[in-house]
């Protein structure tokens, strides 16, 4: 392989086309005329009003086949109806981008469409259980507020009759995700939070069901439906707050993720090059790879040498050299040279299956607080069991007649409807708060694991700094100061010239210069691996842009990050790239010093890069040149200390270290698999509202143990009252309904 | 007093049925998207009418008005 070779780029879209990508976002339907029509959902961008929608839905309706189009401003997103007969796919997105706007097929419509099931299904046992709650509530009210004798028996028998009705579907329908829970975790021999919650509606329903059908009978003649169904729609109000932050997380990853289908260059037999669909290789296929383009599959590289950012295995950015014959890994950056390669392996590894497999578990994952739950469930029953067998033993002895009556009681004060809201509530209303400050939280454990966290780790590129570069310093040669006005104009030159190239410091390069009004017509633009770009301008001169030896064969080897503009062998101006800081990197890692927590840098890069901006930012503890076990190691020391270590990182190397930490956080630019990984993700990218996430999770965690607290007095109080038989009936209803309320309002401190 | 013996089973009715109204209403999408039916108005495509109504060839005439 010789070094520059014409690569085809961009990617054409007709890979939108191939049937395996098509699958991805298209659904087939059948047309009134029995016809095959697609059903396409393309993500959009670029919208910026409500009146973009009407301008992209005439767009895509004109293009010839297709049957309807709907845009949904705000989604983003739109629904096409086409006719494969008559159009393609790439057709549509042409017509968005012909527009003035970006598209992208939607891959996540099937989870779109499984959330929107979710969300009706939660939606629809909530409302079920609020609204009879009302009206059970509305009846309860008479039983309250009328003195002795003022409420004739037959009229209080309607009210119970009718509070028993309105309670029926909030018990057999709303609540029977609890039941459910509870059952699969009795077959599996534990004890799980829901089976209290379950054992304390059911005692509770039978009771107030035998009050009502059988008032002054072993069940005594109160009953309580009201606090019953009142306690079910906090439960599921709770969980429907938690499935929409779960949602949004969720949503919120897939628009970052849209994208066009990862595309690979086959080489066929006859040495043509094809575009295909990445799912299309098999091994042993001969695949071109430009540069700054990821490796498709595993495989060895076929001819010529590379380097590839192999950060996947080893690190930060530190390119390894690959010779001929060299193993190269999927998913590792082509930086040196458009090569080809012999496919050996493709996987499953792809950036889509990392996504699809991580919402799965979203999905089958349960609110993790009621985890935290679940460690006390058992002991808690077992304790109101044999509280409440005791309490009828001993009755039984007293006053057989009542024996029932106390058991029954006890299991009502006892219906652990504060204690089960009381995690929940509180660390779903911090995620709800966080979310609208642009920090998704997706486990809610990280919550406490956050408040609680003394030593803060940062990974330092992505994480810290931006992952591109900035133009810091231009200096002019004496001999550039002859050619060029001001540095203004030899960055602009430059600028030109760089934007022919995908490396990172070209890339800064051609962000910095301003588009010069005489800009040369560039010829024969040829890039060189590990040296630099070379073109020739109008005139017929060379010009070269890159290493310092590369533009003039006479200077000495600069520096790494400095990139050297020359025009026919001769050295004219320097630019000097240093890496762009986040805004508000330094002020967050302040405050949280200030605030007395330990922050660490680590990073992959340099020492001598390092430490540069460590000084910039403040921060003297660390440790550079670290691989990713080396990074694993500090983390776990820490750990090892008794420290609670927080890790806030971007890259693919940062992963294991994520998953080590206590608490993960991820830069919404990171990499999927770190951010998969994550506990939660700064959605935008920037550090101050990791303080600020921080200062909301140790308040919600101030919030739960009140709530606790409240909760547990409140328990403590009661059972005595009702093992005695003191503890009025109504008392013990709306103390029960008094305490969760206490808990749901003081767990909605936590969002604000 | 009487009349209570009518209006609370009236009224258990009456949830049952706004239940039931609820239910047809969130499974048939109404609250799925809120916000681009409200910016309808402002788009000048001629999908205004729902499907039944835009069989009336008067009424979709005056749509395009």
């Amino acid at each position: 392989m010789t070094a520059a070779t014409a690569v085809p780029s961009p990617a054409p879209l007709t890979v939108v086309d191939d049937p395996i990508e098509q699958g991805r976002y298209t659904r087939w339907v059948t047309g009134a005329a029995g016809e095959k029509l697609g059903e396409s959902s393309l993500q959009l961008s670029g919208m910026v009003c409500a009146a973009c929608a009407g301008i992209i839905e005439r767009a895509i309706g004109a293009v010839e086949g297709v049957r309807s189009v709907q845009v949904s401003a705000a989604a983003q997103r739109a629904t096409v109806c086409w006719d494969p007969e008559r159009t393609r796919p790439s057709a549509l997105i042409e017509a968005v981008r012909g527009a003035g706007y970006e598209a992208v097929p939607d891959a996540a419509a099937p989870a779109r469409a499984l959330r929107r099931r979710e969300h009706r299904q939660a939606l629809w046992r909530l409302f079920v259980a609020s609204f009879c709650a009302m009206q059970v509530m509305m009846m309860a009210t008479p039983s309250y507020v009328a003195g002795p004798g003022e409420l004739a028996p037959d009229l209080w028998q309607l009210l119970a009759w009718g509070s028993w009705l309105l309670s029926l579907p909030v018990l057999a329908f709303s609540a029977g995700p609890y039941f459910s829970g509870a059952w699969r975790a009795l077959r599996q021999r534990r004890i799980s939070m829901e089976v209290p919650v379950a054992l304390g509606l059911v005692i509770t329903f039978i009771a107030s069901t035998g009050a009502t059908f059988d008032p002054g009978g072993i069940f005594g003649d109160e009953v309580y439906f009201d606090s019953l169904t009142m306690f079910v729609s906090f439960l599921l109000a709770a969980r429907y707050l938690e499935l929409l932050a779960r949602h949004r997380a969720a949503q919120a990853l897939e628009c970052a993720l849209a994208r066009l289908p990862e595309t690979a260059w086959r080489v066929a037999a006859d040495g043509s090059t094809q575009a295909v669909s990445v799912h299309r290789l098999r091994p042993g296929d001969q695949v071109r790879v430009p540069v700054g383009q990821a490796f498709p599959a595993d495989g060895v590289l076929q001819g010529g040498t590379t380097r590839a950012d192999e950060s996947l295995l080893s690190g930060e950015s530190q390119a390894v050299a690959k010779a001929d014959g060299a193993a190269l890994v999927a998913g590792s950056v082509n930086l040196g040279t458009p090569v080809l390669m012999r496919v050996q392996r493709v996987g499953a590894d792809t950036r889509f299956e990392a996504i699809v497999s991580m919402m799965r578990s979203a999905m089958s994952q349960r609110p993790a607080a009621a985890r935290l739950a679940d460690r006390w469930a058992a002991p808690f029953l077992w304790v109101v069991l044999l509280l409440a067998a005791g309490g009828a033993a001993v009755w039984s002895v007293i006053d057989p007649s009542r024996a029932v009556w106390v058991a029954v009681a006890v299991l009502i004060v006892t219906c652990p409807c504060a204690l089960s809201l009381a995690a929940p509530a509180a660390l779903t209303a911090a995620a709800r708060g966080l979310a609208r400050r642009g920090v998704m939280v997706q486990r809610l454990d990280a919550i406490e694991a956050l408040a609680k966290a003394q030593h803060f780790f940062f990974d330092k590129t992505g994480t810290l700094t931006e992952d591109r570069l900035q133009l810091s310093a231009v200096s002019l040669t004496p001999a550039g100061q002859g050619v060029f006005a001001d540095a203004k104009a030899a960055t602009a030159r430059a600028a030109g010239l760089a934007a022919w190239s995908t490396h990172p410091l070209s890339r800064a390069l051609a962000d910095a210069g301003e588009a010069a009004a005489s800009a040369p017509a560039w010829s024969a633009i040829e890039e060189v691996a590990g040296h630099g770009l070379s073109a020739r301008d109008e005139g017929g001169r060379t010009w070269r842009l890159g290493a310092a030896a590369w533009v003039d064969a006479t200077a000495m080897a600069g520096n790494a990050a400095q990139v050297w503009l020359g025009c026919d062998g001769l050295a004219l101006a320097a630019f000097e790239c240093e890496e762009a800081l986040r805004p508000g990197t330094a002020e967050a890692l302040q405050v949280l010093r200030a605030e007395g927590v330990q922050v660490t840098v680590l990073t992959g890069d340099t020492p001598q890069r390092a430490l540069a901006l460590a000084a910039r930012i403040g921060v003297d503890d660390v440790l550079a040149g670290a691989t990713p076990e080396a990074k694993l190691a500090a983390v776990t020391a820490a750990q090892a200390a008794g420290r609670r270590v927080a890790m806030i990182g971007d890259g693919i190397n940062d992963a294991p270290v994520l998953a080590r930490a206590d608490v993960s956080l991820a830069m919404g630019q990171g990499a999927l698999v770190s951010r998969s990984q994550a506990d939660a993700v700064i959605a935008s990218n920037q550090l101050g509202d990791l303080v600020r996430a921080r200062h909301t999770a140790q308040q919600a965690l101030r919030i739960v143990r009140q709530n606790f607290v409240w909760a547990g007095s409140y328990n403590a109080l009661c059972i005595p009252l009702a093992l005695v038989g003191w503890l009025p009936p109504w008392a013990a209803g709306l103390g029960m309904a008094l305490s969760s309320l206490v808990v749901v309002f003081n767990a909605l401190r936590a969002a604000r | 007093m009487d009349s209570l013996y009518l209006l609370i089973p009236l009224s258990v009715g009456l949830v049952l049925a706004i239940l039931a109204v609820f239910g047809w209403a969130l499974h048939g999408g109404q609250f799925e998207d809120l916000e681009s039916e409200a910016e309808r108005i402002l788009t000048e495509d001629d999908r205004a009418l729902d499907a039944d109504q835009a069989s009336d060839p008067g009424a979709r005439e005056q749509s395009h008005v």
